[in-house]
């Protein structure tokens, strides 16, 4: 089976440390990157769970967006986070992708 | 003669190849002159499909990041229109075609390859978005500021309300390993007198790896956060009791189905036991249930009883041949089948014997008298589990013992009868093993076979347990120990699970008066015997 190797550039580092980084701050339980569609690309929690919250928070996202946008065309959604009683979810979304990051904030 | 109209009729299915003259004649005619050349004829079927009323799943109509998805995405259609082998109109292509748009968003989006991701992951867009996106989440991160703190402490009332409901017993923590207790049924639990957040758990054989080892046991660390082992220890044979070497701080002793004690070092590198007893007829050559350390510093014995009846006492320098061997038979015939033994507190030569029979017997080590001297019969299955009184305090109880059974009931006894003080029976499975709380006088812990840890407090309540916990999943459990500071507990299950709950403190926490309340409990227990029994002689009598 033929596997691509990838050369690990300088910026690539940075984004893996990046990552990790996040992943690893104080009471992050999870995170995820996820595209356009709602594809998970990167997870740290398991596959049930990830795809769950990558399904869900994709359409809340479309739809903060598109509320954000009717009531000003010109707007646009710049952060999304959702605070419930037992964690914090926070979505920075782009054009083309979104990054989620679930903190417990009492830890 | 056949009629013309009938044979003409059919004449749209079938035609006649060649001469048309003889399309007009009659078929008798032409069958004269030479043979109806019939053929097949090709068939134009022409399929309409229904008309399929367009819905929209949008609620909003303004343009959506999806819909211009799907608008960018011309390339497929076009292949998808030329899949359509049946020729259509126009207008109905351009219906299907939206139609197919809906469906498309309805479908799941595909997976993506591992390589997709990759590619995905490696791309300038990707890093730009990641650049911004990191940075604003990692701001984000840092601020610890809670807006929805109420100071008025309304909102923290109701998380007291569950608090309360469930402090009773709360999971602290559940130990297992993958490899090493998986499939296997804990046998035994010892907590460490010299570091209370050690743990002893031995493990029988596991099925379905007959190439492992049989018998293992693993030092579980409650003090620290890590998932793994302290120490693995493991030997030939299926361990069915264990209990770290009192005096010895090192020594782990293992008691095993085919009749050998071990002995586990955890100075060694090696996992395998660094002592053993021999397989002779002068030690054990039946399972071995109870191993224990009683005595003193300077004076102390390894106690190890096996379900043929034999009592050895080894010195732990020496396991090659026991210092002393007892045979426990009752009356000079019958050997007793013991199943589980308790030591008094600070008796080093009378001891409680359970058999497999049901009863419960008293006996002493040294002496005249040395062996088997009563009988308590009360139990109607094994008995399984054992436990003498050890919550030193004002009033001495050193006299009672409880016991558990098979036959789904605790028993409490004194050694000053052999009739039992009282039955309780609040469980509906076997009773796999009883234990009294270290500190609290009136306070004991059972489990049983449908997954339930109950505490019992005699000067609650005798009928209903004080507080009960079910496992998840409801295992069988197999063993239950007081830590040394009465108030955590451990139990064991036949999955090879190490669960350790956190007793709440209005529960394990003796008041000063607990000693003084349970005399005048074990009073009236004892006036309700004597009632219940002069009753029971009233209606043999009548």
């Amino acid at each position: 089976r033929f596997s691509a190797v990838f050369i690990f550039s300088p910026k690539q580092a940075e984004v893996e440390e990046t990552l990790k980084r996040i992943q690893t701050h104080k009471g992050v339980i999870g995170t995820i990157v996820v595209n356009a569609e709602g594809i998970p690309i990167r997870t740290t929690l398991d596959n049930s769970t990830t795809v769950q919250y990558a399904g869900l928070l994709h359409q809340l996202t479309m739809k903060a967006r598109s509320t954000v946008r009717d009531l000003d065309p010109q707007n646009d959604l710049t952060f999304l986070r959702i605070r419930s009683k037992k964690h914090e979810i926070m979505v920075a979304p782009d054009k083309e992708y979104l990054l989620i990051v679930i903190q417990n904030p009492s830890e | 003669s056949p009629s013309l109209s009938t044979s003409l009729s059919v004449s749209h299915l079938t035609y006649l190849s060649r001469s048309p003259v003889c399309m007009c004649l009659p078929d008798y005619v032409c069958v004269s002159r030479r043979g109806l050349r019939l053929g097949m004829a090709k068939v134009t079927q022409v399929d309409f499909p229904p008309k399929q009323s367009v819905s929209y799943s949008k609620e909003t109509q303004t343009p959506t990041c999806t819909q211009t998805h799907t608008q960018a995405k011309p390339a497929e259609e076009e292949e998808e229109e030329e899949e359509m082998a049946e020729p259509k109109p126009a207008e109905e292509s351009q219906e299907e075609k939206a139609d197919q748009e809906e469906k498309q968003e309805e479908v799941p989006p595909k997976e993506l390859t591992e390589e997709e991701k990759m590619q995905l992951l490696h791309s300038e867009e990707f890093m730009a978005f990641f650049d911004r996106g990191s940075r604003i989440v990692e701001r984000a991160l840092s601020e610890r500021v809670d807006v929805c703190f109420d100071y008025s402490g309304r909102d923290l009332e109701d998380k007291e309300g569950e608090m309360q409901a469930g402090a009773k017993m709360s999971l602290n923590r559940a130990f297992s390993d993958e490899r090493w207790s998986k499939n296997r049924v804990v046998t035994c639990l010892d907590w460490s007198p010299q570091y209370p957040e050690l743990l002893v758990a031995s493990y029988n054989n596991n099925e379905d790896a007959p190439h492992e080892p049989d018998g293992v046991a693993l030092v579980w660390n409650m003090k620290y956060k890590k998932t793994t082992p302290e120490y693995t220890f493991h030997c030939q044979s299926a361990v069915m009791s264990a209990a770290f070497a009192r005096f010895h701080p090192n020594l782990v002793v293992g008691g095993t189905y085919s009749g050998q004690i071990v002995l586990w070092d955890n100075r060694s590198n090696k996992r395998t036991p660094v002592q053993r007893t021999p397989l002779s007829a002068s030690a054990h050559t039946h399972p071995v249930y109870c191993v224990n350390v009683v005595g003193t510093q300077n004076a102390h014995n390894l106690i190890s009883i096996s379900t043929d009846g034999k009592m050895c006492s080894w010195s732990l320098d020496m396991l090659s041949q026991p210092q002393d061997s007892l045979e426990l038979v009752f009356k000079q015939s019958k050997a007793v089948a013991v199943t589980s033994m308790a030591f008094p507190l600070g008796d080093v030569n009378n001891f409680v014997v359970g058999s497999e029979d049901g009863s419960v017997y008293t006996a002493c080590r040294h002496g005249s008298k040395a062996g088997i001297s009563d009988v308590f019969e009360g139990h109607h299955g094994p008995v399984t589990g054992l436990s003498c009184h050890s919550a030193g305090g004002p009033v001495d109880f050193s006299h009672l013992f409880i016991s558990a059974s098979f036959d789904w009931t605790v028993k409490l006894w004194t050694t000053k009868s052999t009739r039992p003080l009282y039955s309780f029976e609040d469980s509906c499975d076997y009773v796999y093993d009883v234990m009294w709380s270290p500190t609290h006088p009136a306070l004991f812990a059972c489990v049983d076979g449908s997954g339930r840890l109950d505490l019992w407090n005699l000067n609650n309540d005798t009928e209903v347990p004080s507080a009960s916990v079910c496992v998840d999943g409801s295992p069988a459990l197999n063993r239950v120990r007081w830590a040394h500071s009465g108030r955590e507990i451990a139990t064991g299950d036949s999955d090879g699970q190490v669960l350790v709950y956190d007793v709440g403190e209005q529960i394990c926490v003796p008041k000063a008066d607990e000693w003084t309340r349970l005399v005048h409990t074990l009073v009236e227990i004892n006036e309700n015997r004597d009632e219940g029994e002069e009753l029971a002689a009233q209606r043999l009598v009548a």
